[in-house]
Order: structure tokens, then C-alpha cells, then sequence
């Protein structure tokens, strides 16, 4: 890749000239969304997240001016600004609670590459939304390529975060929208992306592979689980991506310095997650939906209801699919099934459930006291319970070999072993 | 006289200054759709084929990171695409259009600083007023500020919209040519039409114009283009879906120049 002496020199600030990757940390969060104690805190966790040895840190414009002498020294973090703004999160139906609801989506930049230049950045980042409507991604697309001409001018990495949301973007074609969005953000300008995990190894590698420039994969919403957000960076890195931008994930954290430290030590020295977290390797599988390939048709739900009630129906099915919005007459579903993320052994006061050491759920009946404390728990409502018994039910893999997979035809189950 | 010599050096460095013939190859789709098939790589693309035609339509994004492949002795030079459109994205693509947009992406200036031997820019035909009006005021602030700074325009004339039917395709390229002649492009690329319409843009055109193909011509469509007075061809991105392209790109590079690649 050829690019301008400037250009060249700031991102070897962001990217490890050794192994050519990055740790960022995304701590702009109180430009977007309503005030929560990670923003309030903003100047212990960005200290932190210094100690803990990130590569990069995107910050406003404004914490820059407030906070950016913590950046200072050859081994401190890139700075990165946040050159826009959007409401995307105070709108209906994100993860987060809003002080002020907004109806309508808006983007608007908000600095200019040499305002970040002056503060000493060594990038700037912007949104790319795909998705939404066409009126707002030709927006999207004049604000990116005004920010790619003054970058070129100036010497300034451009770093675009495609983002595919709205009506138009389902599972069905989400990957291949991100594919092309990373690579349309590059022939409009960027020398970086930073973008969402395709949600799996084979459609990341193609996007990586695509867009020839280094790819940062984001760490998503908060997550309660450490290994969640680490085994989407390991996948990610093993698709070729250059590493990752983690934003509450770390500035949530009850530990940012370790947290960061963790992430470094997976993404910089190649440690397994279970080597950073401490963890023996479990064994078993769990099941992995493949949204693209779903077409609907519920066999799952019949086989899974067949198998364990031998009956045929779909009420007390371990798993359920969902239709979701049709786009251009083709519908597309939503599956829910059992990740065996351990929320409802968590729960469960009488300790009646476990992963058993063959790596599924299993019931101790004679403990349970049918609270319905691990139906409440389940993030994706695949727990219910039998009236008759009293008893939950819940996806016990059909003891390791789960007719739900054998039965798909479009391969849209599959098993991914436990880490 | 020739008085914008910055102009007739770079455009030269697109059409050959010794027959006054090109072929151009269109790389540009990809900010629209993505990585087509056979584009996945840009830059292996731009090393198998630099040497065998004479510009490479291109984005902004990608003449930066891939001048190294642009450029230079027996070497394609750069077109730089300066808009984006949303007019491609048809039922196959995963976000089909619903309304087709465009918008500039880039500025003479910026395309000058990457190395660019010419702009591209679309002039689309049979879409809403609206969308026409804009796209003429583009077209034309860009050949305004391409002028001092002795940078070639090409308008691509695209008669796609609703409003263009069998009945009005071949007019609609003749007014996409005089409109973008008055606007003071300084080279033009027209769809496939008939016989006397290539004839007649032959003898009315002042600056080169070059005919959009999707496959490889024919030699008697070649003959008959260069017989009419055309300068060249433009060859699409479907090229890339061919097997072993580069050699048909090498037999039509030989034919259009009546030489052999060096």
C-alpha cells in the first residue's frame, strides 16, 4: 500500500511496526449516548488504559483538549478522533436507556482533519452507515470523501467505521453488506477500517482480504462474559483482521488496566484466551446459528420438540426462529438458540443446573424448585417451562449430538466446540 | 495551436500520442457494489493489466494506495473517478436502491496530488430533473476547476434512467454529448449504439470519444468505431469475470494499436 510520508509515519504510531497490529480503545462514548459512569470517569479509565498498554485511543475533540497530555511519550497510545456524530444510540431499540429519544437518525461532522492534526492526532475516524436509507448513505458518502480529500491534503490516516443499520439490513445479508461496505469505504479514502464482525471466520477473511487495508474489528456491546469479546478478537485475528478497537468492554470494566492487558496479551503475543483467563479448555460443542443460510422452514423447532417430547410441535422446542421484516418480498429469521452462556447456571440458586463435563446443560430435578429464575436469566428466551412437571426445559445439545443440526438441510446449525 | 499544454500532456498520457487511439479499462464499480467478481484484488488486477492498456478508470481511495501500479513508462496512467452512485445496485446487489443518488467524491485538486493523468465523472440520462440539474452543476464546476489546473475531463454519458426508452436511447446519448461538450469535457464515453450514430458523433465531436464495452469487440466493431473516427474503447468490469483476461485484453490492445506490447 502506498501512502504519503505523513500518513505512513502516523499509523506506524497506531499499529505495532513489529507485528503490524493495534489495541484501540474507543472512549468517545459520551459524545453519542446519555451519561453513564464510564463518561463521568472518563479521566481514570483513560489513565488505565495507558498503563494497560493500548496502541490507540478514540476520543472527542474536546477530551482531547481536556485529556490528551495523557497521550504524550514515544510508547503512549495513538490518539484517534472522533471526527462526527450521530444519535444512532438514542434511538428506539438500543442497549442503552435514553434521557432524550430521538425519532430521526442524524450524522454530523463535527472537526476537521487539521483541528485533529493540531491536537496530535495520528487519525482521525468516521462513520460510514449503510443500510439506513439512500438519502443517508449518499450523505454518509459526501461527509467521508470530504474527510479523505483534507486527510490526503494534510498527511492524516483515515479511518472509516462502515456500519450496516436500518430496515434494509438483515441476517441474511448483513455479511455481505459489511464486505462491501469495507470495501467501498476504501475506494472512497480509507487507509484503516473499523468495522463489525461478519460473525464468522470465512465472510471476515473475504472482507479482510477485500479491502487490503488494515481492518480493526469492534468489540461490541458490553458483554458480561470476558471470553465473549475475546474469542470474537481471536476470530477476527485469525481471519487476518490487524486487530481491534474495544469500547465498552474496557471503559465498563471493573479492572480497564487488566482488561486492556488481557486483549494486548491475545492480540500482540498470540496467547490463548484460555492461558489469559486462566482457564482449563472445555470440552463439548455448542451450537452456532448461520443466519444467511436460514430459511425459515422450522424443522429445528419440530425435530427438537420430536426428540425430547416425542411429539410432533414446536411450542416446547429448545430453540426458536424467528421471522423478522421481509426485504424485497424475501423474509428473513432470527435464530435463538442455547450459546451455553451459563447465565441460568449463574441463577440458579439450589445449584440444580450445571454444564456437565461433557459440555451441555443438565438438571439435577431433585434439586430444582421451579423458581423460573433461569427462564428470567436466558438472554434468548430458549428456556420454558413444563407445567405438567414444574420443571424447565432446556436445550441439553439431545445429550451431544443435536438433531437440530443433522436435521437442517441449509446448514444454517452448526456446532462450534467449546473454548 | 494547442495553448493548454498541461491538458494534451496528461490526456496523452491516457490516449496514445502516435495513433491517437486508447483502451481504457473501468475499475471504479467497486465504490458502489463492492469487490465484483475478478476485482477482489485490485492490486494484482492493476499489475496484470498496466501494461496492456492505456488508463485505468479507478477510485480516489485506490489510486492513493495503489500509485506504485500507475503511471509511468509503457504503463497505464490514471482516470480518477470524482462521484459515487447509488444506480448500479440493482435486485442481485444486498442493498438493492430504491432511490438512485449520486454525489461528488472527490476535486480536481485532490486528484491532481495523486498522480491522476484525467477526472471521470457520469452524466446520467432519464433520471428525475432534479438529479439532472445537480449532476450538470457538478460536471460543470468540475470542468471549471479542472481548467487551471490543466487536468483532463472525460464525461461518462449513461442514458439509464426511467425516462430513457428504445425509442429515445440514441438521442439521449446525442444530448448527454452536446450537453457535456458545452460543459467542456475533454474527452467522452458513450454506451453501444448504432452505426449512424457513431458515424455522426465522428464528425461532430471535437475532443475523443470512446465506446463503453462489456465484453471484448469484435474486429469489425473495432473497424467500423475507428472507420467513424472514434479514439477508442472502455472496457467494463464484467472483463475481469473472463478466464485468462489479460490475454484478451492483450490481443485488443494490439489490435486497437496495430502493434505489439512491449
Amino acid at each position: 500500500m502506498s501512502l504519503s510520508p505523513g500518513k505512513t509515519a502516523r499509523l506506524n504510531r497506531l499499529f505495532n511496526p513489529k507485528d503490524g497490529r493495534a489495541l484501540c480503545v474507543a472512549a468517545d462514548h459520551g459524545w453519542m449516548s446519555d451519561v453513564t459512569p464510564n463518561v463521568m470517569e472518563l479521566e481514570r479509565i483513560l489513565r488505565q488504559v495507558v498503563e494497560g498498554g493500548a496502541d490507540g485511543i478514540l476520543i472527542s475533540y474536546g477530551t482531547a483538549l481536556r485529556f490528551g497530555h495523557y497521550l504524550r511519550g514515544k510508547n503512549s497510545p495513538a490518539m484517534l478522533i472522533r471526527a462526527d456524530w450521530m444519535n444512532m444510540p438514542r434511538m428506539g431499540g438500543s442497549n442503552v436507556s435514553n434521557v432524550l429519544p430521538v425519532v430521526n437518525f442524524r450524522k454530523m461532522a463535527t472537526s476537521f482533519a487539521k483541528d485533529a492534526l493540531l491536537v496530535g492526532a495520528s487519525a482521525i475516524t468516521i462513520y460510514y452507515f449503510i443500510g439506513y436509507s439512500d438519502e443517508f448513505e449518499v450523505i454518509n458518502i459526501e461527509q467521508t470523501s470530504a474527510f479523505a480529500i483534507e486527510c490526503r491534503k494534510v498527511g492524516l490516516p483515515l479511518i472509516i467505521e462502515p456500519m450496516a443499520v436500518g430496515g434494509m439490513v438483515t441476517g441474511v445479508n448483513i455479511a455481505e453488506i459489511l464486505i462491501a461496505s469495507a470495501r467501498i469505504a476504501v475506494e472512497i479514502g480509507a487507509d484503516a477500517l473499523k468495522i463489525p464482525y461478519t460473525g464468522d471466520v470465512n465472510t471476515f477473511r473475504q472482507l479482510v482480504e477485500q479491502a487490503k487495508v488494515p481492518v480493526l474489528v469492534l468489540g461490541g456491546a458490553k458483554s458480561d462474559v470476558p471470553r465473549d469479546a475475546l474469542e470474537l478478537v481471536d476470530e477476527a485475528l485469525r481471519a487476518g483482521a490487524s486487530g481491534t478497537v474495544f469500547g465498552r468492554n474496557v471503559t465498563k470494566a471493573k479492572d480497564p488496566k487488566k482488561t486492556v492487558a488481557d486483549i494486548s496479551a491475545l492480540i500482540h503475543e498470540n496467547r490463548s484466551i484460555n492461558d489469559i483467563l486462566g482457564e482449563k479448555p472445555k470440552r463439548g460443542y455448542r451450537l452456532k446459528p448461520v443466519p444467511k443460510n436460514c430459511t425459515g422452514c422450522q424443522i429445528c423447532e419440530i425435530v427438537c420438540t420430536r426428540f425430547h417430547e416425542k411429539v410432533y410441535g414446536q411450542n416446547k422446542a429448545r430453540l426458536r426462529i424467528d421471522a423478522r421484516h421481509a426485504l424485497e418480498g424475501v423474509p428473513s429469521y432470527k435464530q435463538y438458540v442455547c450459546t451455553l452462556c451459563g447465565k441460568c447456571v449463574e441463577v440458579c440458586k439450589p445449584n440444580a443446573l450445571e454444564i456437565c463435563e461433557k459440555g451441555y446443560l443438565n438438571l439435577k430435578t431433585e434439586k430444582c424448585n421451579g423458581c423460573a429464575l433461569c427462564i428470567e436469566a436466558c438472554p434468548f428466551g430458549v428456556i420454558v417451562m413444563e407445567k405438567s412437571t414444574n420443571l424447565p426445559i432446556f436445550c441439553d445439545m439431545c445429550e451431544g449430538e443435536p438433531e437440530c443440526v443433522k436435521w437442517c438441510k441449509q446448514d444454517a446449525l452448526a456446532l462450534t466446540p467449546l473454548k | 495551436m494547442q495553448t493548454d499544454i498541461g491538458k494534451t500532456i496528461r490526456l496523452n498520457d491516457v490516449i496514445d500520442s502516435n495513433d491517437n487511439k486508447a483502451l481504457f479499462i473501468d475499475t471504479s464499480v467497486a465504490s458502489t457494489l463492492g469487490a465484483t467478481d475478478g476485482l477482489e484484488n485490485l492490486a494484482q488486477v492493476l499489475q496484470n493489466i498496466n501494461c496492456i492498456c492505456d488508463g485505468i478508470i479507478i477510485n480516489v481511495g485506490q489510486a492513493e494506495h495503489n500509485a506504485n501500479y500507475l503511471g509511468g513508462k509503457n504503463r497505464a496512467s490514471s482516470i480518477v473517478r470524482m462521484d459515487w452512485t447509488n444506480a448500479y445496485r440493482d435486485k442481485e446487489f444486498c442493498l438493492p436502491a430504491a432511490n438512485v443518488k449520486r454525489c461528488m467524491i472527490s476535486n480536481g485538486e485532490d486528484a491532481l496530488t495523486i498522480g491522476a493523468s484525467a477526472v471521470i465523472a457520469t452524466m446520467f440520462l432519464g433520471f428525475d430533473d432534479e438529479f439532472e440539474a445537480e449532476n450538470i452543476k457538478d460536471i460543470s464546476h468540475l470542468s471549471r476547476e479542472c481548467f487551471p489546473i490543466s487536468l483532463p475531463v472525460i464525461a461518462d454519458i449513461r442514458p439509464i434512467g426511467p425516462g430513457v426508452s428504445e425509442s429515445n436511447y440514441e438521442d439521449s446519448i446525442k444530448l448527454g454529448l452536446s450537453f457535456m461538450q458545452e460543459l467542456g469535457a475533454d474527452c467522452l464515453i458513450i454506451p453501444k449504439c448504432s452505426e449512424s450514430i457513431l458515424r455522426l458523433v465522428g464528425n461532430w465531436m471535437k475532443v475523443p470519444v470512446l465506446v463503453r464495452f462489456e465484453n471484448i469487440p469484435s474486429g469489425e466493431d473495432l473497424q467500423l468505431f475507428f472507420a467513424c473516427g472514434l479514439t477508442g474503447i472502455v472496457l467494463t468490469e464484467k472483463i475481469f469475470t473472463l478466464k485468462n483476461y489479460e490475454n484478451q485484453i492483450i490481443e485488443l490492445y494490439k489490435t486497437i494499436h496495430d502493434k505489439s506490447v512491449k
